[in-house]
């Protein structure tokens, strides 16, 4: 099987951020493999080791994205492509079309992506971009397997988990409830450096100028309002459990 | 004047309450810019539900029935939406922000060219399109946006908007709708229902929700008893749901969803932001946790530093005198 997965590098959200005028600015420039995306290459690595194939990592982003294309070959994808770009970041309707584009003349049975962006929660690209490509499609995936050249989708959904057979090619993105992503070994880390990476600017996509222009801005960030901490109670949990439970009924009418 | 429409999720059988939520904001954004709203129900039996949602307003119902609308599938929704979308011509189509909406949103942009927000907090109209705010970074900063253009979709997060009847005789306008098996693109093989008939987490008025403290089978029952008291909804942390402990489907946070309700109590969860991220907009948050350390202590209105084996039992004890 051919799996591409659509991986993105994305800011830790775990470094500390500040806000400067509006503007979102981390005390370090610590960056990541999105974790929905981690997710989805180690189940597409799971699957061609069972069932034979290839594993290649597609990502859009500046030259310093590099970082996180090799990360993922580290774990073991066998090849990369880097579509690259300036500094600047777009929406998901934006790399959608990007990679719309960029799939256009590609053979493959499974594209995957991850359900959402860590830092932005957006949850589109994919799906959007199986609508640009026609494809049969399913997200928020909680687990895989492929059988008589289907791709069977266990989806999280709002009525309890869907089972889904999709015929191949199609379009999945992943949760990371999926599995836990392997840590790349020594070896894989070696490994990852002789790996093939093809670098495509960005510009030799002839992508229509209109496709490139976002239809939605972020017009500036705010601190969310702070959750002061309340009381805390620490003591004889006897007399505290029976303490708390009272006040939940008569200072904070809940119960 | 435009017209704006709003999808009306049904799930169990009845309308989700949050896509009322958005019923009832759109209403008031329409009146205060002079447009129309309209809603659309699409569901295998959509007319059934008119009734009730003629009691927030709207213009107009479009229902698009057939069996195939039982189980969520992404292709004849899709379809769906794109006839009524054909005969509607809204500028903005605003839906409540469930999985099945999340599977759709980003595909129905594309196939119409629109602009989408998804998983706002509040939104506006303004002149060429919405002003909306998400948030990001697992939930620690609120992100202001703007989308513009002919059409705009967005999805709300539950919980953003208070419900506000004004009754309407809205006509009601059916839309001929058929699928074939080519339609359908996928095959749902299977659903498999999360146990029996658990509160809906993203309506919930109070929710008790399980950390890995709380994974062994006496805590697990210490819970149900919690939650029975207060007829409450159970929710977990990943940890739980990752153990196979607690149903995926209970996990809340930025994986798994998003509630609000009136009363939250964390019990032997830590605070991972991933976790905040789903639950800090509620109203009251009680922590139980041993470590007084435990970042859930930051945010929580009420905490109570001990074993929740030690504390669960005189609370609920406690409960259960103030519910008698
Ligand atoms: C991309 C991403 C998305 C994620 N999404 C989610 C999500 O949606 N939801 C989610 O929950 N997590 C999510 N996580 C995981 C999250 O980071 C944490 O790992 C998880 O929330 C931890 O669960 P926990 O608090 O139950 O466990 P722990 O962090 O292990 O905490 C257990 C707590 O229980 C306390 N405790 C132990 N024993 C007792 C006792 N006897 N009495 C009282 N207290 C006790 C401990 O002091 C500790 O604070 C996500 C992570 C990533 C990377
Ligand atoms: N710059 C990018 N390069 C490659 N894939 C991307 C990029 N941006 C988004 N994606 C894919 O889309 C998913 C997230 O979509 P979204 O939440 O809409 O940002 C990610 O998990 C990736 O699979």
């Amino acid at each position: 099987m051919k799996f591409y997965v659509c991986i993105k590098q994305v800011p830790d959200i775990d470094a500390p951020i500040q806000i400067k005028n509006g503007n979102l600015i981390q005390d370090t420039d610590r960056t990541v493999l999105n974790a929905y995306d981690a997710s989805a290459v180690e189940e597409a690595l799971v699957l061609t080791e069972k069932h034979g194939g290839e594993v290649e990592v597609v990502l859009i982003g500046p030259n310093q994205a590099k970082e996180t294309i090799r990360k993922a070959l580290a774990m073991g994808a066998h090849k990369a492509t880097h579509i690259e770009t300036r500094e600047e970041s777009y929406d998901s309707s934006v790399y959608a079309s990007i990679l719309a584009s960029f799939f256009e003349d590609k053979d493959y049975d499974v594209i995957s992506c991850g359900k959402q962006s860590q830092d932005t929660d957006a949850g589109l690209t994919g799906s959007m971009l199986a609508e640009h490509l026609d494809l049969p499609y399913s997200t928020n995936a909680v687990a895989l397997s492929a059988q008589n050249g289907q791709l069977r989708v266990k989806r999280q959904g709002d009525a309890g988990q869907e089972l889904i057979a999709l015929p191949l090619p199609c379009l999945v993105s992943c949760s990371n409830d999926m599995n836990e992503p392997r840590i790349p070994s020594l070896k894989g880390i070696m490994q990852s450096k002789r790996k093939p990476m093809e670098t495509i600017a960005l510009d030799a996509l002839e992508i229509d100028e209109s496709a490139l222009e976002a239809k939605t801005a972020v017009t500036g960030y705010r601190e969310k309002p702070k959750r002061e901490a309340g009381q805390k109670f620490e003591g004889e949990p006897e007399e505290t459990a029976r303490q708390v439970a009272r006040l939940l009924d008569e200072e904070a009418n809940v119960v | 004047m435009s017209t704006l429409l709003t999808h009306i999720a049904i799930s169990d059988g009845k309308i989700k309450r949050s896509s009322l939520e958005v019923l009832s904001h759109l209403r008031r954004q329409a009146e205060q810019h002079g447009h129309q709203v309209e809603a659309v129900i699409i569901d295998a039996e959509a007319s059934r539900y008119t009734g009730q949602v003629q009691q927030y307003g709207p213009s107009k119902i479009y229902t698009v029935e057939n069996p195939v609308f039982k189980n969520h599938l992404n292709a004849p929704l899709l379809k769906a939406l794109e006839k009524v979308i054909e005969q509607a011509d809204p500028s903005l189509v605003a839906f409540a922000s469930t999985e099945s909406t999340k599977d759709i949103l980003g595909a129905l942009a594309a196939r119409e060219e629109a602009a989408v927000l998804s998983d706002v907090s509040t939104f506006e109209l303004t002149e060429e399109g919405i002003r909306a705010t998400r948030p990001v970074m697992a939930a620690k900063i609120l992100s202001e946006n703007e989308a513009r253009g002919d059409m705009i979709l967005v999805s709300v997060r539950s919980g953003s908007y208070d419900l506000e009847e004004q009754a309407s005789d809205a006509e009601v306008i059916e839309i001929d709708f058929s699928v074939d098996d080519q339609d359908l693109r996928a095959t749902l093989e299977e659903i498999i229902s999360s146990s029996g008939d658990t509160i809906d987490l993203s309506e919930a008025e109070t929710i008790v929700a399980a950390g890995r403290g709380a994974k062994d089978e006496k805590g697990q029952q210490l819970i149900s008893e919690l939650a029975d008291v207060l007829n409450a909804g159970v929710g977990a942390s990943r940890a739980l749901t990752e153990a196979g402990v607690m149903d995926p489907s209970l996990q809340i946070g930025q994986t798994g969803k998003v509630v609000s309700p009136q009363l939250y109590i964390a019990v032997g969860i830590s605070g991972a932001i991933q976790h905040v991220a789903g639950m800090a907009s509620s109203k009251v948050i009680v922590a139980i946790n041993k470590d007084p350390d435990a970042p859930i202590f930051d945010i929580a209105d009420y905490g109570i530093v001990g074993d929740l084996y030690d504390v669960l039992p005189p609370f609920i004890d406690e409960l259960k005198k103030i519910a008698s």
